[in-house]
């Protein structure tokens, strides 16, 4: 019954953000602008030996486009705590628990809709890349891949935004504290620049920063072919983070429910 | 049978604002019961409790019998609820809204087609189930936001507010509706309500509650006699000796209870009913005195007059004290959760 409950809650924003026209529309349009512009831009700038031997491609393009679509899903996912807001504001939360409906469905539902849509807009953005001219070393499967990995990303941002909404009442405090995150978890991972050229520092961060341990199987994949071995830890991080951010979600939600 | 028994209810938020204190009554099946008091009285946090959504501090709570703390999910699926916000996802369409709702309470596809299409005609939304909710009026939301309540065949109906700021033609439609589903389908209905007249209206049987506890429950009728009948409001054309005696005679009538008169010439005079047929009699009587009647007015007590008895206040936002004010406002933040 709770896998039934978490489809309905999942299906109701599904519906609700394909409805959404504009919010789709932008969507596209901004990956394509990231890849169209600063890709072109920096196209000029990488290409040098030395920069494409640390980007371990030629394309700069190709080097952001997982960047580009983990970016994207993180802005996305990370909100996805504002509907729970919306709807203890409007009292439709209420409605929910008032029925026989399983509780932890409520944000498990939400994490899967938010993992739906952040493989919808990863898939649309290798469309646009592949407009661009960036081409996939392991095709299909590779595709797939690489889409599942950016839902298991958009699963622990849900789950983190979640958690957090259960105790942050009020929208505006919620994405303060989300953007607060999301800029610094941005710039320091390798989704724009390559480890190699960062300070060590930077690197430092860098490598633990789940971002970066999304990014790399995607790029492993979609650039370089498949090689386990160096994707495997990044994939047990970002799988256990999902789970983990899955169970506090599930029970922060109980807990402010719990009255 | 009884559709639910409330003993000893209490619920003491964190904090320790006592917004149900010690709340007990009973309501029988296809009754109408009204829940009337002013704002943060504990009519919202009482009905959260009954439906499971609030846990009692103490107390205990049966609905056709069965515990609620022991059988929630059984109780879940005898109960419909519609909160005092019209909960309706106005993103949806009504038809949509209408069959998330079904689906979280279990139903098959089928059995929600069916039933959907029942309340949605019985609501007059059925020809609009396609349009989003956003398009719809006020009054078409509340509606709606009943008929959700109703996908699963509840046996009791909660409702909390039903009529809170619409208009009154609207409101005169939501009675309507509420009446319907008791007379022609047999369901039990708890409303919650500031409104005298909402609760005079529908209501079979009336809670006046305040500060978390009951202060009188009856039927309307009932309260509203236990107030002391009629008054009459008397004013006479001339000032004459004989004025005393006339009023003593008023005094001795049967049926009347008291009469008072202030300096400047005005006499209130209680009856114990049927004020109107003694005006008359009244009128007739002066003239035998030779007094000229100049102005007479009758007041039965409505429920306003009962509720302001026992309340001892209008409505609270009106001229409560400070301390009453934020107790209302933290109470109401802390239902909404």
């Amino acid at each position: 019954m709770i896998i039934m409950d978490v489809v309905y809650v999942a299906w109701r924003e599904l519906l609700k953000f394909f409805r959404a026209r504009v919010r789709l529309l932008v969507t596209v349009i901004q990956p394509l602008i990231w890849l169209g512009l600063m890709g072109n831009m920096m196209q000029g700038l990488t290409q040098n030996p030395f920069i494409e031997r640390l980007l371990g491609t030629t394309s700069y393009l190709a080097f952001m486009t997982p960047g580009i679509i983990l970016m994207t899903v993180l802005f996305g996912g990370v909100f996805s705590g504002l509907s729970i807001v919306w709807d203890r504001r409007i009292g439709y939360l209420e409605k929910l628990l008032a029925a026989p409906i399983s509780r932890a469905a409520i944000p498990l539902g939400k994490m899967v809709a938010s993992a739906i849509q952040g493989g919808f807009q990863g898939l649309l953005i290798l469309l646009i890349a592949l407009g661009l001219g960036v081409r996939f070393s392991t095709g299909l499967a590779g595709v797939l891949f690489a889409l599942l990995v950016a839902m298991t990303f958009s699963l622990i941002l849900s789950g983190f935004s979640l958690t957090l909404a259960s105790r942050i009442k009020s929208q505006e405090t919620l994405m303060a504290l989300v953007n607060f995150f999301t800029m610094p978890l941005m710039f320091t991972s390798n989704a724009l620049f390559p480890r190699e050229a960062m300070p060590a520092w930077l690197s430092a961060i860098a490598q633990i920063n789940l971002v970066t341990h999304a990014v790399t199987p995607i790029r492993q994949v979609l650039l370089f072919g498949w090689d386990w071995s160096s994707m495997w830890v990044s994939l047990v991080v970002i799988g256990g983070l999902a789970l983990l951010m899955a169970f506090l979600a599930g029970q922060s939600f109980l807990r402010a429910t719990a009255e | 049978m009884e559709a639910v028994r409330v003993e000893n209810l209490v619920k003491i938020y964190h904090g320790g604002i006592r917004a149900v204190d010690g709340v007990s009554f009973t309501i029988n099946e296809e009754e109408i019961f009204g829940f009337l008091g002013p704002n943060g009285a504990g009519k919202s946090t009482t009905i959260k409790c009954i439906i499971g959504l609030v846990r009692p501090t103490a107390g205990r709570i049966w609905i056709f019998g069965v515990d609620v703390e022991r059988d929630p999910g059984v109780v879940k699926r005898s109960i419909g609820y519609a909160a005092q916000e019209t909960a309706v996802d106005d993103q949806l369409t009504g038809w949509e809204n209408l069959y998330l709702q079904g689906r979280f309470h279990h139903l098959s596809p089928k059995e929600i087609r069916a039933r959907g299409e029942e309340v949605l005609r019985l609501f007059g939304l059925w020809e609009r189930r396609n349009d989003l909710a956003q398009t719809y009026s006020g009054g078409m939301l509340k509606r709606l936001d009943i008929a959700c309540a109703l996908i699963h065949r509840p046996r009791i109906l909660f409702l909390d507010e039903p009529t809170l700021g619409l208009d009154v033609q609207t409101r005169k439609a939501i009675w309507d509706y509420i009446r319907k589903l008791r007379d022609e389908h047999k369901m039990t209905i708890f409303l919650t309500t500031h409104y005298m007249e909402e609760a005079d209206e529908l209501s079979d049987r009336v809670a006046i509650i305040d500060h978390g506890k009951i202060l009188a429950l009856d039927k309307p009728g009932a309260l509203k006699a236990a107030l002391g009948g009629d008054l009459i409001t008397l004013k006479f054309a001339s000032q004459d000796e004989r004025l005393p005696a006339l009023l003593s005679a008023i005094r001795a009538l049967p049926g009347v209870r008291d009469l008072r008169s202030s300096p400047d010439g005005i006499h209130w005079i209680w009856v114990e009913q049927r004020g109107d047929q003694l005006i008359p009699e009244l009128v007739q009587l002066a003239l035998s005195y030779g007094i000229q009647v100049d102005s007479v007015r009758l007041k039965r007590p409505t429920l306003d007059d009962v509720y302001l008895h026992y309340t001892g206040r209008e409505i609270r936002e009106a001229e409560a004290s400070r301390e009453e004010h934020v107790r209302a406002r933290i109470l109401q933040r802390r239902v909404r959760r």
